[in-house]
């Protein structure tokens, strides 16, 4: 029988635990529109988990940072990719190698082994909930499934960003207190890749009049 | 000697939790499908309407296709009594367990429901129509495949209280309000009311008012029957539905109204309490039916899937350092 988390330690497991579940939808998603919005509602919960964070360790410049990926992640990145999609205009429905019953079982097994891997780790401090950090590295593994096992370019993008999103989880129950410019620099970061996927998709749709990526087994154009 | 019995006999309790959902069961499920009615813009059958058609049932002659034996008879009757015996295990009226209430566990209590199920769709497959069969063996099915999840939540339970008797998670629950929030049992609750959902055939699994045969999986296991055993089966599909319900409030979200006591007064506001809690429960059950459309049956494994994930998420998250 294990102890009770504290609240702040439950609060964080629990955004952490819909973060891993919004990361499975994302996965099962048969719509890229709709992994795209699932991809919004995570930085918002994760957006959140920074508000919450701020305010029950009083670190103000969480705020900020809280602000800028709501509106870096939530209105800026999705609205970039809709716009994208919006003018591929085709392929809506994105293309899975296996079935969706399998692939939640790979991504099922895979952030098991995330879980046990994190357990077995031995990190143990009472300010630090080791729930959370267990779940976030989950995240991270079920966010290489989602880069793998979805041919198209718009859930691999997807899959590159919810993985920041997995990462910044880590970095704010590990270490809250890490300097705004890290994790500004994360964010930066994240811009960065939002660009080149940009160019990616807009130039694989160009020659490829598609966004799957199972054109791309020829050496020769 | 005092002059009324100031508490009521444990085997007094045990026997009103049975009577409570032999004879509430049909109430909630009234509730429920004049709500439905209501939220399309319908007006709905009356409340009381349950209990008129069991009175109209059990009026009507029976009859037996010739190719059925006394299986096709007495299905209904055993996966009756079973419907009788779960009530006496879990916590009903009740937060102390009561003299059989340790008979058996969660398992147990589930293994009496499937041996129910099974003989529905026994009874449903001995009367050689093709439809019973096809409902009896896709209830098979799906029961296999909702089984795993079943398990998994009962693992969750029994990592949270370290037993897996229903009594215990409903007395951890109350105990402290972080324990219902904790990431664990918020998944195992979630995972079990999906199971609630594939089992008692709403929505996304199964319309339970249509006449579609096809899309039909429990429905369709009683297409056969008539008078009395009809009737059984209707009224023990409502008490099967109360049973769930009553296992998810008073087990895993709202174990709260429950007699502490033997006293009067406890017993008889907890009967209340529970049928008010269950068509409230029953409520959200109506929206989900109204929100969302039925799954393609090849569909379903994909739901049940989703439901496997949470569940074995609870687990895991427990593993992981006490979520």
């Amino acid at each position: 029988m294990h102890a009770v988390p504290s609240t702040y330690a439950g609060v964080a497991d629990v955004v952490a635990v819909l973060v891993l579940l919004t990361e499975f939808a994302m996965l099962r998603a048969p719509l890229l529109r709709s992994q795209v919005k699932l991809y919004a509602f995570q930085s918002l919960v994760v957006s959140g988990l920074a508000v919450y964070v701020a305010a029950s360790r009083h670190i103000n410049e969480l705020y900020a940072l809280a602000l800028l990926s709501f509106v870096l992640k939530v209105v800026l990145v999705p609205g970039l990719v809709l716009r994208l999609l919006r003018e591929a205009d085709v392929d809506l429905a994105g293309s899975s190698v296996l079935g969706v019953a399998s692939m939640i079982l790979i991504a099922l097994g895979v952030s098991a082994f995330g879980f046990f891997t994190v357990g077995s780790l031995q990190v143990h401090s009472i300010a630090l909930p080791t729930t959370a950090l267990a779940i976030a590295a989950a995240v991270v593994l079920v966010a290489f499934v989602l880069i793998i096992l979805r041919a198209d370019v718009v859930s691999q993008a997807i899959g590159f960003f919810s993985l920041e999103n997995g990462v910044s989880v880590a970095s704010l129950v590990v270490a809250a207190g890490l300097p705004l410019v890290v994790e500004v620099a994360f964010l930066f970061d994240l811009l960065v890749a939002v660009v080149v996927f940009g160019v990616i998709m807009r130039v694989h749709h160009g020659r490829t009049k598609s966004l799957s990526t199972e054109e791309l087994d020829r050496l020769k154009g | 000697m005092p002059l009324g019995p100031s508490v009521v006999a444990p085997q007094g309790v045990q026997a009103l939790q049975d009577l409570t959902v032999l004879f509430g069961a049909p109430l909630v499920s009234g509730v429920i499908s004049h709500v439905e009615g209501r939220l399309q813009g319908r007006r709905g059958p009356r409340i009381l309407q349950p209990y008129y058609d069991l009175a109209k049932l059990f009026r009507k002659e029976t009859v037996a296709t010739e190719e059925s034996s006394w299986v096709f008879l007495a299905g209904p009757v055993v996966a009756f009594g079973c419907y009788l015996i779960v009530p006496l295990l879990i916590p009903v009226l009740t937060t102390y367990g009561l003299p059989l209430g340790y008979m058996g566990d969660i398992l147990g209590g589930g293994f009496i429901l499937a041996l129910a199920g099974f003989s529905v769709a026994l009874a449903g497959t001995e009367s050689g129509a093709p439809y019973a069969q096809l409902g009896g063996s896709r209830a098979m099915t799906f029961g296999a495949l909702i089984e795993p999840t079943i398990l998994f939540v009962v693992f969750a339970v029994a990592l949270i209280t370290s037993t897996d008797l229903p009594y215990a998670l409903a007395a951890t629950v109350r105990s402290s309000s972080s324990e219902m929030v904790r990431p664990g049992h918020v998944l195992a609750a979630i995972a079990f009311f999906l199971v609630v959902l594939v089992d008692t055939g709403r929505i996304p699994v199964e319309t339970h008012s249509g006449t579609l045969e096809f899309g039909m999986i429990d429905e369709a296991r009683t297409l056969e029957h008539s008078g009395a055993p009809l009737a059984l089966l209707k009224w023990g599909a409502a008490m099967k539905q109360l049973i769930l319900y009553t296992i998810l409030i008073n087990v895993f979200v709202a174990p709260w109204g429950l007699a502490a006591s033997g006293s009067p007064g406890a017993v008889a506001l907890a009967i209340p309490a529970l049928l008010g809690k269950a068509m409230a429960l029953g409520m959200i059950f109506a929206v989900i039916d109204n929100l969302f459309a039925k799954l393609r049956l090849f569909k379903i494994t994909e739901f049940i899937a989703a439901a496997f994930l949470i569940a074995v998420l609870a687990v895991l998250v427990f593993y992981a350092g006490g979520g």
